[in-house]
Protein backbone atom coordinates (compact mmCIF):
# COMPACT_ATOMS: atom_id res chain seq x y z
CA UNK A 1 0.00 0.00 0.00
CA UNK A 2 1.06 3.38 -1.09
CA UNK A 3 0.35 6.78 0.86
CA UNK A 4 -1.73 8.07 -2.07
CA UNK A 5 -3.58 4.75 -1.59
CA UNK A 6 -4.08 5.05 2.31
CA UNK A 7 -5.35 8.65 1.68
CA UNK A 8 -7.64 7.49 -0.86
CA UNK A 9 -9.17 4.48 1.04
CA UNK A 10 -9.34 6.85 4.35
CA UNK A 11 -7.43 3.71 5.48
CA UNK A 12 -6.87 5.30 8.77
CA UNK A 13 -10.52 5.62 9.50
CA UNK A 14 -11.04 2.48 8.35
CA UNK A 15 -8.38 1.07 10.54
CA UNK A 16 -9.80 2.67 13.86
CA UNK A 17 -13.11 1.44 12.73
CA UNK A 18 -12.11 -1.63 12.50
CA UNK A 19 -13.30 -2.12 8.98
CA UNK A 20 -10.26 -3.40 7.39
CA UNK A 21 -9.64 -7.07 6.31
CA UNK A 22 -6.98 -9.00 8.08
CA UNK A 23 -4.69 -8.48 4.71
CA UNK A 24 -5.07 -5.08 4.09
CA UNK A 25 -4.58 -4.36 8.07
CA UNK A 26 -1.28 -5.28 7.67
CA UNK A 27 -0.62 -3.85 4.64
CA UNK A 28 -1.61 -0.44 5.98
CA UNK A 29 0.56 -1.10 9.08
CA UNK A 30 3.97 -1.68 6.76
CA UNK A 31 3.39 1.18 5.39
CA UNK A 32 2.88 3.65 8.44
CA UNK A 33 5.31 2.45 10.09
CA UNK A 34 7.42 3.71 7.35
CA UNK A 35 5.44 6.68 6.75
CA UNK A 36 5.11 9.50 9.06
CA UNK A 37 2.71 11.57 8.30
CA UNK A 38 0.06 8.27 8.15
CA UNK A 39 1.51 7.45 11.51
CA UNK A 40 0.60 11.02 13.04
CA UNK A 41 -2.93 10.84 11.27
CA UNK A 42 -3.43 7.62 12.98
CA UNK A 43 -2.10 8.67 16.38
CA UNK A 44 -4.22 11.77 15.94
CA UNK A 45 -7.18 10.00 15.17
CA UNK A 46 -6.59 7.24 17.96
CA UNK A 47 -6.18 10.12 20.78
CA UNK A 48 -9.22 11.96 19.39
CA UNK A 49 -11.00 7.96 20.10
CA UNK A 50 -10.03 7.63 23.24
CA UNK A 51 -10.42 10.86 24.37
CA UNK A 52 -14.37 11.06 23.02
CA UNK A 53 -15.08 7.81 24.81
CA UNK A 54 -14.35 9.38 28.00
CA UNK A 55 -16.48 12.53 27.10
CA UNK A 56 -18.99 11.29 25.36
CA UNK A 57 -20.99 9.65 28.27
CA UNK A 58 -21.58 13.18 29.99
CA UNK A 59 -22.10 14.83 26.79
CA UNK A 60 -25.14 12.44 25.60
CA UNK A 61 -26.48 11.97 28.99
CA UNK A 62 -29.09 13.16 28.84
CA UNK A 63 -30.63 11.58 25.19
CA UNK A 64 -31.15 8.09 25.13
CA UNK A 65 -28.77 5.71 23.88
CA UNK A 66 -30.71 4.92 20.80
CA UNK A 67 -31.06 6.94 17.26
CA UNK A 68 -33.40 10.06 17.42
CA UNK A 69 -36.74 8.24 16.30
CA UNK A 70 -37.45 7.67 12.98
CA UNK A 71 -40.39 10.57 12.64
CA UNK A 72 -37.83 13.04 14.36
CA UNK A 73 -35.14 12.11 12.07
CA UNK A 74 -35.69 15.38 9.43
CA UNK A 75 -36.34 14.14 5.96
CA UNK A 76 -33.91 14.83 3.34
CA UNK A 77 -34.90 18.44 1.50
CA UNK A 78 -35.90 18.05 -2.00
CA UNK A 79 -34.30 20.14 -4.15
CA UNK A 80 -35.48 22.87 -5.72
CA UNK A 81 -35.85 20.96 -9.67
CA UNK A 82 -37.40 17.51 -7.77
CA UNK A 83 -39.62 19.57 -5.51
CA UNK A 84 -42.11 20.27 -8.94
CA UNK A 85 -42.95 16.43 -9.47
CA UNK A 86 -44.46 16.21 -5.85
CA UNK A 87 -47.92 14.93 -6.10
CA UNK A 88 -49.50 18.66 -4.96
CA UNK A 89 -47.68 20.17 -8.11
CA UNK A 90 -47.68 17.69 -10.42
CA UNK A 91 -50.95 15.98 -10.14
CA UNK A 92 -52.93 19.41 -11.32
CA UNK A 93 -50.44 19.49 -14.11
CA UNK A 94 -50.91 16.29 -15.20
CA UNK A 95 -54.75 16.61 -15.30
CA UNK A 96 -54.55 20.30 -16.97
CA UNK A 97 -52.87 18.36 -19.78
CA UNK A 98 -55.19 15.16 -20.41
CA UNK A 99 -58.04 18.03 -20.61
CA UNK A 100 -56.23 19.62 -23.09
CA UNK A 101 -55.23 16.57 -25.40
CA UNK A 102 -58.82 15.57 -24.46
CA UNK A 103 -59.83 18.55 -26.00
CA UNK A 104 -58.06 18.29 -28.99
CA UNK A 105 -58.98 14.89 -29.82
CA UNK A 106 -62.65 15.01 -29.52
CA UNK A 107 -63.35 18.38 -30.37
CA UNK A 108 -60.57 20.23 -32.47
CA UNK A 109 -59.23 17.61 -35.03
CA UNK A 110 -62.53 16.14 -35.58
CA UNK A 111 -63.60 19.89 -36.60
CA UNK A 112 -60.74 20.78 -38.51
CA UNK A 113 -61.17 16.94 -40.29
CA UNK A 114 -64.45 17.65 -41.09
CA UNK A 115 -63.76 20.92 -42.73
CA UNK A 116 -61.10 19.84 -44.65
CA UNK A 117 -63.37 16.87 -45.82
CA UNK A 118 -65.96 19.21 -46.86
CA UNK A 119 -66.15 21.18 -50.24
CA UNK A 120 -65.50 24.84 -50.18
CA UNK A 121 -66.41 27.60 -52.27
CA UNK A 122 -63.40 29.79 -53.36
CA UNK A 123 -63.23 33.03 -54.54
CA UNK A 124 -60.94 32.90 -58.13
CA UNK A 125 -59.13 35.40 -59.86
CA UNK A 126 -58.04 34.95 -63.35
CA UNK A 127 -53.98 36.15 -63.34
CA UNK A 128 -52.50 37.95 -66.82
CA UNK A 129 -49.24 36.50 -67.14
CA UNK A 130 -46.19 39.22 -67.28
CA UNK A 131 -42.58 38.22 -67.50
CA UNK A 132 -41.89 41.53 -68.39
CA UNK A 133 -44.27 43.74 -65.18
CA UNK A 134 -47.54 44.89 -66.34
CA UNK A 135 -50.33 46.33 -64.54
CA UNK A 136 -51.21 44.54 -61.03
CA UNK A 137 -54.43 42.59 -61.13
CA UNK A 138 -56.36 43.71 -58.07
CA UNK A 139 -57.57 40.10 -55.94
CA UNK A 140 -59.93 40.84 -53.03
CA UNK A 141 -60.20 37.61 -50.80
CA UNK A 142 -60.67 37.45 -46.87
CA UNK A 143 -58.80 35.32 -44.02
CA UNK A 144 -61.41 32.76 -43.85
CA UNK A 145 -61.84 31.49 -47.58
CA UNK A 146 -58.34 32.46 -48.82
CA UNK A 147 -58.47 32.34 -52.66
CA UNK A 148 -57.79 30.27 -55.22
CA UNK A 149 -55.56 31.53 -58.22
CA UNK A 150 -56.21 30.11 -62.12
CA UNK A 151 -52.89 28.95 -64.13
CA UNK A 152 -52.54 27.43 -67.31
CA UNK A 153 -49.10 25.66 -68.77
CA UNK A 154 -48.56 24.52 -71.86
CA UNK A 155 -45.44 23.80 -73.24
CA UNK A 156 -45.65 24.79 -77.43
CA UNK A 157 -44.01 22.72 -80.14
CA UNK A 158 -40.57 23.62 -80.94
CA UNK A 159 -39.84 24.84 -77.60
CA UNK A 160 -37.39 23.28 -75.44
CA UNK A 161 -39.68 20.44 -73.39
CA UNK A 162 -39.42 20.89 -69.26
CA UNK A 163 -39.44 18.13 -67.03
CA UNK A 164 -41.33 20.33 -64.16
CA UNK A 165 -42.09 23.88 -63.22
CA UNK A 166 -40.96 24.90 -59.67
CA UNK A 167 -43.83 27.81 -59.18
CA UNK A 168 -42.51 30.51 -56.00
CA UNK A 169 -45.12 32.81 -53.89
CA UNK A 170 -43.52 35.99 -52.54
CA UNK A 171 -45.46 38.09 -50.41
CA UNK A 172 -45.07 42.12 -50.34
CA UNK A 173 -42.14 41.62 -48.33
CA UNK A 174 -40.46 40.05 -50.71
CA UNK A 175 -39.92 36.76 -49.30
CA UNK A 176 -40.48 33.35 -50.44
CA UNK A 177 -43.50 32.24 -48.63
CA UNK A 178 -44.36 28.87 -50.67
CA UNK A 179 -42.66 26.98 -52.86
CA UNK A 180 -44.02 23.89 -54.94
CA UNK A 181 -43.36 22.07 -58.62
CA UNK A 182 -45.93 20.37 -60.68
CA UNK A 183 -44.90 17.99 -63.89
CA UNK A 184 -45.22 19.81 -67.16
CA UNK A 185 -48.00 18.93 -69.41
CA UNK A 186 -46.61 16.95 -72.61
CA UNK A 187 -45.10 18.70 -75.31
CA UNK A 188 -47.48 20.34 -78.29
CA UNK A 189 -49.93 22.81 -79.39
CA UNK A 190 -52.96 22.62 -77.50
CA UNK A 191 -51.79 20.64 -74.55
CA UNK A 192 -52.68 22.58 -71.40
CA UNK A 193 -52.52 21.79 -68.00
CA UNK A 194 -54.93 24.27 -66.26
CA UNK A 195 -54.15 23.69 -62.25
CA UNK A 196 -55.31 26.81 -59.49
CA UNK A 197 -52.97 27.59 -56.88
CA UNK A 198 -55.33 28.08 -53.32
CA UNK A 199 -53.95 30.57 -50.98
CA UNK A 200 -54.93 30.06 -47.65
CA UNK A 201 -56.73 32.93 -46.18
CA UNK A 202 -54.23 33.01 -43.46
CA UNK A 203 -51.56 33.58 -45.05
CA UNK A 204 -53.03 36.73 -46.96
CA UNK A 205 -52.05 40.30 -46.16
CA UNK A 206 -52.49 43.49 -48.09
CA UNK A 207 -49.82 44.17 -50.66
CA UNK A 208 -48.55 42.85 -53.92
CA UNK A 209 -47.94 38.95 -54.40
CA UNK A 210 -46.28 37.46 -57.17
CA UNK A 211 -45.75 34.35 -58.58
CA UNK A 212 -43.02 33.01 -60.29
CA UNK A 213 -42.64 29.85 -62.89
CA UNK A 214 -39.74 28.22 -63.54
CA UNK A 215 -39.50 25.81 -66.64
CA UNK A 216 -37.10 22.69 -65.20
CA UNK A 217 -35.58 20.97 -67.80
CA UNK A 218 -34.29 17.04 -67.32
CA UNK A 219 -30.92 18.33 -66.98
CA UNK A 220 -32.00 20.26 -63.52
CA UNK A 221 -31.51 23.61 -65.89
CA UNK A 222 -33.77 26.01 -64.97
CA UNK A 223 -35.17 29.03 -66.87
CA UNK A 224 -37.98 31.96 -66.75
CA UNK A 225 -41.18 30.86 -68.05
CA UNK A 226 -43.55 33.49 -66.58
CA UNK A 227 -44.58 35.90 -63.65
CA UNK A 228 -47.74 37.10 -62.38
CA UNK A 229 -48.07 40.21 -60.62
CA UNK A 230 -51.10 40.76 -58.35
CA UNK A 231 -52.66 42.75 -55.40
CA UNK A 232 -54.42 41.26 -52.76
CA UNK A 233 -57.07 43.00 -50.87
CA UNK A 234 -57.74 41.28 -47.58
CA UNK A 235 -61.21 41.74 -46.35
CA UNK A 236 -62.95 40.28 -43.04
CA UNK B 1 5.41 20.22 10.10
CA UNK B 2 8.28 18.54 10.48
CA UNK B 3 8.77 14.87 10.12
CA UNK B 4 11.38 12.80 11.53
CA UNK B 5 13.14 10.87 8.77
CA UNK B 6 15.52 7.90 9.31
CA UNK B 7 18.89 7.14 7.92
CA UNK B 8 22.30 6.21 8.53
CA UNK B 9 23.12 9.37 10.82
CA UNK B 10 19.79 8.31 12.94
CA UNK B 11 20.51 5.09 13.39
CA UNK B 12 24.15 5.88 14.55
CA UNK B 13 22.92 8.22 17.00
CA UNK B 14 20.68 5.35 18.30
CA UNK B 15 23.33 2.81 18.86
CA UNK B 16 25.57 5.12 20.12
CA UNK B 17 23.12 5.79 23.16
CA UNK B 18 22.09 9.48 22.23
CA UNK B 19 19.03 10.00 24.30
CA UNK B 20 17.11 12.63 22.56
CA UNK B 21 17.58 9.78 19.50
CA UNK B 22 16.52 7.08 21.71
CA UNK B 23 13.99 9.30 23.13
CA UNK B 24 12.38 9.82 20.12
CA UNK B 25 12.79 6.22 18.93
CA UNK B 26 11.15 4.70 22.31
CA UNK B 27 8.02 7.32 21.75
CA UNK B 28 7.59 7.33 17.96
CA UNK B 29 7.53 3.87 17.74
CA UNK B 30 5.52 2.62 21.34
CA UNK B 31 2.91 4.42 20.02
CA UNK B 32 2.70 2.70 16.89
CA UNK B 33 3.21 -0.33 18.50
CA UNK B 34 0.46 0.04 20.74
CA UNK B 35 -1.90 1.12 18.39
CA UNK B 36 -1.07 -2.02 16.39
CA UNK B 37 -1.18 -4.37 19.25
CA UNK B 38 -4.35 -3.31 21.40
CA UNK B 39 -6.14 -4.64 18.22
CA UNK B 40 -4.42 -7.95 18.91
CA UNK B 41 -3.79 -8.60 22.40
CA UNK B 42 -6.37 -7.95 25.51
CA UNK B 43 -3.84 -7.43 27.88
CA UNK B 44 -1.80 -4.25 28.86
CA UNK B 45 1.06 -6.32 30.20
CA UNK B 46 0.68 -9.09 27.03
CA UNK B 47 1.35 -5.30 25.11
CA UNK B 48 4.18 -4.10 26.76
CA UNK B 49 6.00 -7.49 26.72
CA UNK B 50 5.54 -7.80 23.13
CA UNK B 51 6.90 -3.95 22.89
CA UNK B 52 9.97 -4.54 24.62
CA UNK B 53 10.23 -7.88 23.32
CA UNK B 54 10.44 -6.06 20.04
CA UNK B 55 12.52 -3.08 20.89
CA UNK B 56 15.20 -5.15 22.34
CA UNK B 57 15.43 -7.45 19.44
CA UNK B 58 15.63 -4.50 16.83
CA UNK B 59 18.20 -2.70 18.78
CA UNK B 60 20.40 -6.44 18.61
CA UNK B 61 20.17 -6.30 15.41
CA UNK B 62 21.09 -2.13 14.54
CA UNK B 63 24.09 -2.68 17.01
CA UNK B 64 25.44 -5.34 14.61
CA UNK B 65 27.79 -4.52 12.12
CA UNK B 66 25.88 -4.12 8.44
CA UNK B 67 22.92 -4.69 10.57
CA UNK B 68 20.28 -2.79 8.90
CA UNK B 69 21.54 -2.22 5.31
CA UNK B 70 18.70 0.23 4.99
CA UNK B 71 18.23 2.57 7.07
CA UNK B 72 15.51 4.32 5.75
CA UNK B 73 13.07 1.38 6.17
CA UNK B 74 13.59 1.17 9.83
CA UNK B 75 10.04 1.81 10.40
CA UNK B 76 9.25 -1.30 8.35
CA UNK B 77 12.19 -3.49 9.86
CA UNK B 78 10.35 -2.51 13.38
CA UNK B 79 6.99 -3.53 11.80
CA UNK B 80 8.55 -6.68 11.20
CA UNK B 81 10.27 -7.53 13.73
CA UNK B 82 6.73 -7.11 16.14
CA UNK B 83 5.06 -9.18 13.77
CA UNK B 84 7.41 -12.22 14.62
CA UNK B 85 7.37 -11.41 18.14
CA UNK B 86 3.86 -11.42 17.97
CA UNK B 87 3.63 -14.78 16.43
CA UNK B 88 5.89 -15.94 18.81
CA UNK B 89 3.36 -14.77 21.51
CA UNK B 90 0.51 -16.43 19.77
CA UNK B 91 2.15 -19.96 20.19
CA UNK B 92 3.33 -19.65 23.51
CA UNK B 93 0.51 -18.63 24.57
CA UNK B 94 -1.71 -20.95 22.85
CA UNK B 95 -4.05 -18.66 22.13
CA UNK B 96 -5.06 -14.94 20.20
CA UNK B 97 -4.62 -13.36 24.25
CA UNK B 98 -2.27 -13.41 26.38
CA UNK B 99 -3.67 -14.08 30.27
CA UNK B 100 -2.19 -11.40 32.88
CA UNK B 101 -0.18 -13.73 34.86
CA UNK B 102 -1.01 -13.46 38.81
CA UNK B 103 1.73 -11.35 41.14
CA UNK B 104 3.32 -9.95 38.65
CA UNK B 105 4.17 -6.68 39.18
CA UNK B 106 2.29 -3.46 37.56
CA UNK B 107 4.00 -1.58 35.24
CA UNK B 108 5.75 1.72 36.95
CA UNK B 109 3.38 4.52 35.72
CA UNK B 110 5.75 7.11 33.16
CA UNK B 111 5.75 10.49 35.26
CA UNK B 112 4.15 13.29 33.57
CA UNK B 113 5.56 16.91 33.89
CA UNK B 114 3.50 19.78 34.26
CA UNK B 115 4.25 20.51 30.21
CA UNK B 116 2.58 17.26 29.96
CA UNK B 117 -0.47 18.11 32.10
CA UNK B 118 -1.58 21.30 30.21
CA UNK B 119 -1.40 19.67 26.91
CA UNK B 120 -3.67 16.90 27.86
CA UNK B 121 -5.72 19.24 29.24
CA UNK B 122 -5.65 21.32 26.10
CA UNK B 123 -6.46 18.21 24.27
CA UNK B 124 -9.11 17.03 26.66
CA UNK B 125 -11.01 20.65 25.39
CA UNK B 126 -10.24 20.77 21.95
CA UNK B 127 -12.01 17.06 21.69
CA UNK B 128 -14.43 17.79 23.96
CA UNK B 129 -15.05 21.76 21.97
CA UNK B 130 -15.48 19.02 18.74
CA UNK B 131 -18.10 16.86 20.46
CA UNK B 132 -20.22 19.91 21.17
CA UNK B 133 -20.10 21.27 17.57
CA UNK B 134 -21.31 17.68 16.00
CA UNK B 135 -25.22 17.61 15.37
CA UNK B 136 -26.73 15.27 18.74
CA UNK B 137 -27.20 12.07 16.10
CA UNK B 138 -23.41 12.52 15.66
CA UNK B 139 -22.40 12.40 18.93
CA UNK B 140 -24.48 9.42 19.66
CA UNK B 141 -23.64 7.70 16.65
CA UNK B 142 -19.69 7.80 17.47
CA UNK B 143 -20.78 6.47 20.90
CA UNK B 144 -22.77 3.82 19.89
CA UNK B 145 -19.98 2.86 17.53
CA UNK B 146 -16.71 3.37 19.98
CA UNK B 147 -18.28 3.25 23.21
CA UNK B 148 -21.03 0.66 23.14
CA UNK B 149 -19.21 -1.17 20.76
CA UNK B 150 -22.03 -2.17 19.01
CA UNK B 151 -22.05 -3.78 15.28
CA UNK B 152 -21.16 -0.71 12.55
CA UNK B 153 -23.86 -2.02 10.18
CA UNK B 154 -26.67 -2.18 12.74
CA UNK B 155 -25.73 1.08 14.43
CA UNK B 156 -25.65 2.74 10.51
CA UNK B 157 -29.23 1.19 9.69
CA UNK B 158 -30.57 2.42 13.36
CA UNK B 159 -29.51 5.76 12.37
CA UNK B 160 -30.15 5.87 8.47
CA UNK B 161 -26.57 6.32 7.87
CA UNK B 162 -24.19 4.64 4.76
CA UNK B 163 -20.82 3.65 6.80
CA UNK B 164 -18.87 6.42 4.51
CA UNK B 165 -20.95 8.77 6.20
CA UNK B 166 -19.38 7.19 9.51
CA UNK B 167 -15.79 7.47 8.63
CA UNK B 168 -16.16 11.19 6.98
CA UNK B 169 -17.69 11.92 10.47
CA UNK B 170 -14.47 10.62 12.11
CA UNK B 171 -12.11 11.73 9.06
CA UNK B 172 -13.56 15.48 9.88
CA UNK B 173 -13.41 15.36 13.25
CA UNK B 174 -9.43 13.97 13.68
CA UNK B 175 -8.62 16.41 11.19
CA UNK B 176 -9.76 19.77 13.55
CA UNK B 177 -8.41 17.38 16.32
CA UNK B 178 -5.01 16.93 14.58
CA UNK B 179 -3.70 20.38 14.93
CA UNK B 180 -4.69 20.04 18.63
CA UNK B 181 -2.27 17.19 18.80
CA UNK B 182 0.89 18.00 16.44
CA UNK B 183 1.46 21.09 18.98
CA UNK B 184 1.12 18.35 21.58
CA UNK B 185 4.07 16.19 19.84
CA UNK B 186 5.49 18.58 18.08
CA UNK B 187 8.64 18.05 19.51
CA UNK B 188 9.12 14.56 19.00
CA UNK B 189 9.41 15.03 15.23
CA UNK B 190 11.83 17.88 15.11
CA UNK B 191 14.23 15.52 17.19
CA UNK B 192 16.77 12.80 15.56
CA UNK B 193 19.77 13.59 13.20
CA UNK B 194 17.55 14.94 10.28
CA UNK B 195 13.88 15.82 9.29
CA UNK B 196 12.10 16.56 6.42
CA UNK B 197 9.48 19.04 6.37
CA UNK B 198 6.01 18.65 4.96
Amino acid sequence: MDHKEAIEKMTAERYLLDELAAEEREAFEEHLFDCPECALDLRAGAAFVDEAKVQLPELTATQPASAPARDAKPRPKPSHWLSWWRPVFAVPVFATMLLVIGYQNLVTYPGLRAEANQPRLLPMVSLHGATRGGNHIAVTADHKHGVALPLSLSQLSGTVPYASYSLDLVDPQGKIVWTGTVAAPPVGDGMVQPFSLAIPGAMLQNGAYSLTVTGVGQDGARSAVDKYDFDIRVTE
Amino acid sequence: MQFQSFDAGYIESLCAGDHRTQDHFVGYFTALLQLKLRSRLQSPHAIEDVRQETFARVFAVLRKDGGLRQPERLGAFVNAVCNHVLFEHYRSSKGSESLDAEGRPELPAKGADVLDIVAARQMKHKVREILLELPERDRLLLKAVFLDERDRDEVCEEFGVERDYLRVLLHRAKQEFKTEYVKRIGTEASSGASSRRA
